[in-house]
């Protein structure tokens, strides 16, 4: 009769710490220390000095106003939102995007798009008001033009209004000011995008904190390619941080023809437009007087490593953002896992210690990294329609 | 005030004869490679198209097969100095020092062809003495050529050790900093560096101090190379090639002229 509740009990005590136990795997304190620099999660409002409009509450409700308006663009029927979707991670979900005519790359997602430092594919921009006024002027993407921004601004009177309450003052005769101005209220409105909390900031939270029973709830599978991700298939050496990402540029082994007889020069070409632009931060359109901001720009120098290298993206949202790499090439995260697990060593340069090498992964790594990848997803509260500019 | 007028002028007509003269110089590129995957992609005639746009007047290549140095010689015979790859294809680079069918391989090839170095072959420290790349300096030797080596400093001593006659050429410079690069200079005066895939010698346009030296130190000991290392970078050469002169308009003439071609055309000879 004695014999029952005590194997009751055992099995209760069992269920009470063993299986827990074995929900959450042994963590070293140096990977709970390499996890922990993955958040918190979100971060802090960002403000770009560059930018007298960033963080604004006037300047990003115009920049969001502007950033749906389709009379930016040449034909009147492209927006910077019939590229980057709310519905679709700020992206398109296609391989690659479309203006006027296809074009050679993705359509990066702009989710965290304000903790950058360098901007675009390839880093031509140093600013993200500088970045946002390519597509208003490319003829392959808005064909805007350089007038159309100023004309739009002069001429809609909400815009105008909504003009005023960010710049301090009604839109002036200066073409090239009103562009300026409207990359800046359109980078001030893409700076507030911020990815929501995922399953993997409630992991890395409790771990931090000790809190065995909350760091169990996350799946064995995600934590193993978490494991991974930090330990051998040493990912986080470019995707590192709360944002999953170093900002800079790397050559992974893509090939980079874009059609016979031509490539895409990825970082290489950017930093020959970096330069060229009358909107980088060197320029008269730097409102940082200290000048403080300008030191990359300032200091940046050309590598044959360039050639072919593209921004390193940061990976919240990332299995809900496909397809992968900076031409779409790949369809799915597994596609991507597969890459890094097969990648040819001959693409890539064998000076130093190479950043990618042939990972070699089992089919159970590779579930395990797509797991832990998954964990970064979440999904974002609807957004609702932006308040009049001038009610 | 005229005469000043006139000296002014005179200094500001040789500055712009003497950047137009850097804007002109042929180039000798002594590190090029055409592989296997590049040879649907940028087919030899558009490699030779590539090469005249950029100003190379003469280049050396390896090619893993070495097919492809075949193909482009066949299409442009006195633009292509011909060195032998250790490498069937471009993977072998981290297995060819151990490979028992490779040293038949080369044997085979030298006694078909003629080639001027073998190269680029990859090792590294005491790897260098295994072996494989001992009949490779051998074979350099005997046939009076070139060892185009992508190495550290340590693994290049030893190739001098194994034949203290031997020529080398020391890819990209061992990725070394000049002072270690000046080392190894002043101690085998029969070593050469590439410069291919380097920057660290170039800061905003301008030769960097210590390279500097270095360059004037050792005019006769350094030569350009592009590096196409993928079939991509076929389409970087022309860039190179402008990125050089830019570069080489920095140095005292001759030197820039030894630099950018006169060594590699007093070392590697033409192409036939």
């Amino acid at each position: 009769m004695i014999r029952f509740p005590l194997l009751l009990l055992s099995l209760l005590g069992l269920w009470a710490g063993g299986v827990f136990a074995q929900q959450l795997l042994d963590w070293t304190p140096e990977e709970i220390r390499t996890v922990e620099k993955h958040g918190p999660w979100p971060p802090s409002p960002v403000r770009d000095p560059s930018n007298k409009v960033s963080g604004t509450p006037a300047g990003i409700l115009l920049g969001e106003h502007l950033f749906n308006d389709p009379r930016l663009s040449g034909d009147g029927r492209v927006s910077c939102a019939t590229c980057h979707q709310a519905g679709r991670e700020w992206s398109d979900g296609l391989a690659r995007a479309r203006g006027t005519v296809e074009l050679d790359r993705r359509t990066p997602s702009l989710w965290n798009i304000g903790y950058l430092h360098w901007f675009g594919w390839d880093g031509a921009g140093d600013s993200l008001w500088a970045q946002s006024i390519r597509p208003l002027l490319d003829p392959r993407e808005m064909n805007g033009g350089p007038a159309r921004a100023a004309e739009l601004l002069r001429g809609d009177a909400a815009l105008a209004c909504g003009y005023e309450k960010a710049f301090g003052s009604a839109p002036g005769t200066d073409d090239e000011r009103l562009l300026v101005d409207t990359a800046k209220a359109l980078a001030a409105f893409e700076a507030t995008l911020v990815s929501p909390r995922t399953p993997f900031d409630d992991f890395r939270d409790a771990l931090v904190a000790g809190n065995r029973e909350g760091a169990s709830r996350y799946p064995l599978a995600a934590q193993r390619g978490l494991k991974l991700f930090i330990g051998d298939a040493n990912c986080n050496l470019c995707h590192l941080g709360p944002r999953f990402t170093s900002g800079e540029f790397g050559d992974i082994g893509i090939p980079f023809f874009v059609r016979p007889g031509e490539v895409d020069p990825g970082r290489l070409g950017g930093l020959g437009r970096l330069a060229a632009s009358p909107f980088n931060l060197l320029g008269k359109y730097n409102d940082d007087a200290t000048g403080n901001n300008t030191r990359r720009t300032r200091h940046v120098q050309r590598q044959h490593t360039n050639f072919g290298e593209f921004r390193v993206p940061g990976l919240r949202q990332v299995g809900r953002s496909g397809p992968y790499m900076h031409n779409g090439s790949l369809a799915t995260l597994e596609d991507v896992v597969r890459h890094y697990s097969e990648v040819s060593p001959d693409r890539l340069h064998s000076d130093g210690i190479p950043l990618v090498r042939p990972l070699g992964l089992t089919a159970e790594q590779s579930a395990d990294l797509v797991a832990f990848l998954r964990s970064l997803d979440a999904e974002p509260l609807a957004r609702p329609r932006p308040a009049p500019l001038c009610p | 005030m005229r005469f000043l007028a006139l000296v002014l002028l005179l200094l500001a007509a040789a500055g712009m004869s003497a950047a137009r003269a850097a804007d002109e110089l042929p180039i000798f590129d002594a590190h090029m490679h055409y592989s296997h995957d590049a040879w649907s992609v940028v087919p030899p005639r558009e490699v030779v198209e590539i090469l005249k746009k950029a100003g190379i007047k003469r280049a050396m290549v390896s090619s893993s097969n070495n097919d492809g140095t075949r193909m482009l010689q066949d299409v442009a015979p006195g633009l292509i100095v011909p060195e032998l790859r250790p490498y069937r294809s471009r993977g072998e680079i981290s297995t060819w020092a151990k490979d028992p069918t490779l040293i038949p391989y080369l044997e085979d090839l030298l006694s078909k062809r003629r080639y001027r170095a073998i190269g680029e072959f990859h090792i590294y420290g005491a790897d260098a003495d295994l072996p494989n790349v001992r009949r490779v300096v051998e074979l350099a030797k005997q046939y009076g050529l070139f060892l185009h080596s992508h190495s550290d400093a340590d693994a290049v001593t030893r190739h001098f050790q194994q034949d203290p006659g031997a020529k080398v050429l020391w890819a990209h410079s061992g990725f070394e900093r000049p002072e270690k690069v000046r080392e190894m200079l002043r101690r085998y005066p029969t070593l050469w560096c590439d410069l291919a895939f380097l920057t660290s010698h170039v800061s905003n346009g301008k030769v960097a101090p210590g390279w500097r030296d270095l360059f004037i130190e050792f005019p006769d000991r350094f030569v350009l190379g592009s590096d196409t290392f993928t079939p991509e970078r076929w389409h970087y050469v022309i860039e190179n090639a402008r990125w050089s002169r830019q570069w080489l308009s920095d140095l005292p003439p001759d030197v820039a002229r030894k630099i950018a071609y006169e060594n590699g055309d007093r070392l590697f000879g033409s192409a036939q």
